[in-house]
Order: C-alpha cells, then structure tokens, then sequence
C-alpha cells in the first residue's frame, strides 16, 4: 500500500489534481450531484421494497436503478480523483476506511438483492405487502448507503491514524 | 447587520461553531437533505421528460412529499450552519446567489407539483404537455445549480 501511495505521490496526475486550482471544487460539485442521483434512485426503490409507496409498480419502480448505478459511477471516478490527489490522507482517515468497508457490504447486499428478491419481483401483486426479506434487504441498502455518506462527510473531521 | 450579529452569538450558532461536534452534525444533515431534495427533484423531472415510463405520472405525489421532508431538514440545518458564521454568509456573493437560486427553485417546484395535481395526468395518458415538460428542464437546471453555488460557498 505504501508503495503505491509514494508512486501516486509526485506522479504528474497528482500534481495536476493538487495545483490546478479548479479540479477539486469541480470534483466535490459532481460528488454531490452523482450523491443525488445514488442516493435519489436508491431511497425511492429502497422504500418501496420497505412497503412504501405502493402505488408505484414494484417493476416500474426498478428502472430507477440505472439512476442510482450512473449515480455511482461518477461518484467512483471523482473519489478516485480525489484519492490521487492525496492518497495519504484517505489512507489514514478512518472515516474514509469505513466508508470503503460500508460501499463493500452495500455491494454484497445488491448482489443478494439481484440473486434472491429481485426475480421473484416479477410475482408481486400490486400493493401487496413486501416480504420480510425484501423489506429487511431494502432497510439495510438505506442504512448502509446513508452511513456511506455521513462516513463521507465526516472525513475532514475524524482523525487520521 | 445587528440581526446578523446577535444571531452569531446566540446559543445555537455558538454550539454550532464552537462545540466539538455541532458543525459536522449539521454538515452531514444539510448532505442527507440534499440527496433527498436534490434526488426526488431529478426523478420527478426526468419522469416527466419521459425516461422511467412504466412509473404513472400519478403515482409521483409521495415523491413530493419526500423531498419537501428533504426541504425542510436542509432549512433547517442550513439555518443552524448559517447562525454560526451569519455576517460572513450574509456578504457572501456564493451564498446570496445560492439561496436565490434556491427560492427558484422551490416555487418552480411547487408549480410543478400544482400543476400535476391539477392537470390530472392520469391512468393510461402519459403523454406530458410541452409546457410542464419546460417546467421540468427549469427544475433540473435550477436544483443542479443549488448544488454548485452551495459548493462554492466554501471556496468564495
């Protein structure tokens, strides 16, 4: 790991991230608007796997998941500019040690989502009531993602190291 | 000016600014009202310029009210962050122009949401009218344009 960081650090990429004065602001103002888009996606689908929102059809309500996936990727590629920029600092932060830890286990319960609740979807009467499995996954894609962001927001104030 | 002074000094801008955990407990809950505003606002607005077209229009009215739960965390964790640095904000050129945009924006959302109640898209017609579509082009830019300005406020 140490490795790396001293090979990002003084590489040209770095150097452009740190003295370029518009590319971090830039960078934090499409990490807010891809923000919006994950986290806007994924509460409405989330709350209707909770049992909210009902009036909206559970397979209507899916094809907001490209929302909050494209959400995602901009917010994958502005974080790694911002690692680049100082990849010691995000090494050390345990907010940013959490937040990682949080987006894996957000990832595992996708997955579970895709594998166990998201074809049986399709059987879903209309406003019915969701499954205790579907409503757990839901409540705990919201808590995990929601934990994401305040680990984010909390990286300049937690300790490093 | 005097307003903007007693404010800073009263107990909530000085637990704000001053005790440990008051600034990022507010910062972290302006970020959760944001993505909910910010996200409910896009998915309303892209609904109505046609993309997700299995979700009824009619079926939109809870994400409204979502995003007014949005609004009003964000009023109000805005107001505690602005308290505690309140006549610095109050000359802020990034500041004033973000909280513009913002009453923009909310009116141009309250609009939209007048006018799907009343226009009743309903049942099977999804087709949306150029006018409200207009509408929702003005929403997106405008909301995106809370996000920048409210960015820039650390910056000038």
């Amino acid at each position: 790991m140490m490795a790396l960081i001293s090979w990002i650090e003084g590489s040209a990429l770095n150097l452009w991230i740190l003295n370029t004065q518009w590319v971090w602001p830039v960078m934090e103002i499409l990490h807010f608007i891809g923000l919006s888009l994950l986290l806007g996606g994924l509460l409405i689908v989330d709350l209707r796997l909770i049992g909210c929102f009902r009036k909206i059809n559970i397979e209507a309500v899916q094809t907001l998941l490209p929302l909050a996936v494209s959400g995602f990727l901009i917010n994958f590629a502005t974080g790694i500019v911002f690692f680049l920029g100082d990849p010691m600092r995000y090494v050390l932060n345990v907010g940013f040690q959490l937040k990682m830890v949080l987006i894996g286990l957000a990832g595992m319960n996708m997955l579970w989502f895709i594998k166990t609740i998201q074809p049986s979807t399709t059987q879903w009467a209309p406003n019915r009531a969701p499954s205790g499995s579907a409503r757990a996954t839901g409540l705990i894609s919201l808590a995990l993602w929601f934990g994401v962001l305040l680990l984010g927001r909390l990286i300049p104030y937690v300790g490093s190291g | 000016m005097i307003f903007f002074e007693w404010l800073e000094s009263s107990f909530l801008a000085v637990w704000v600014g001053e005790s440990l955990w008051g600034y990022p407990i507010m910062l972290s809950a302006h970020a959760v009202g944001l993505s909910i505003v910010v996200g409910m606002a896009v998915v309303v607005d892209l609904r109505l310029l046609n993309a997700f077209s299995a979700i009824r229009i009619d079926s939109l009215g809870g994400l409204f009210k979502l995003g007014g739960l949005g609004f009003v965390i964000n009023a109000c964790s805005g107001f505690a962050l602005f308290s505690s640095q309140a006549t610095e904000f109050i000359e802020s050129t990034a500041f004033l122009l973000k909280i513009s945009i913002i009453i923009v924006a909310v009116f141009i959302s309250a609009l939209l949401y007048a006018h799907l109640e009343k226009s009743r898209l309903h049942g099977e017609d999804n087709t949306v009218p150029s006018r409200t579509k207009i509408l929702a082009w003005t929403s997106i830019t405008v909301w995106a344009g809370a996000v920048i300005t409210g960015r820039l406020v650390a910056y000038f």
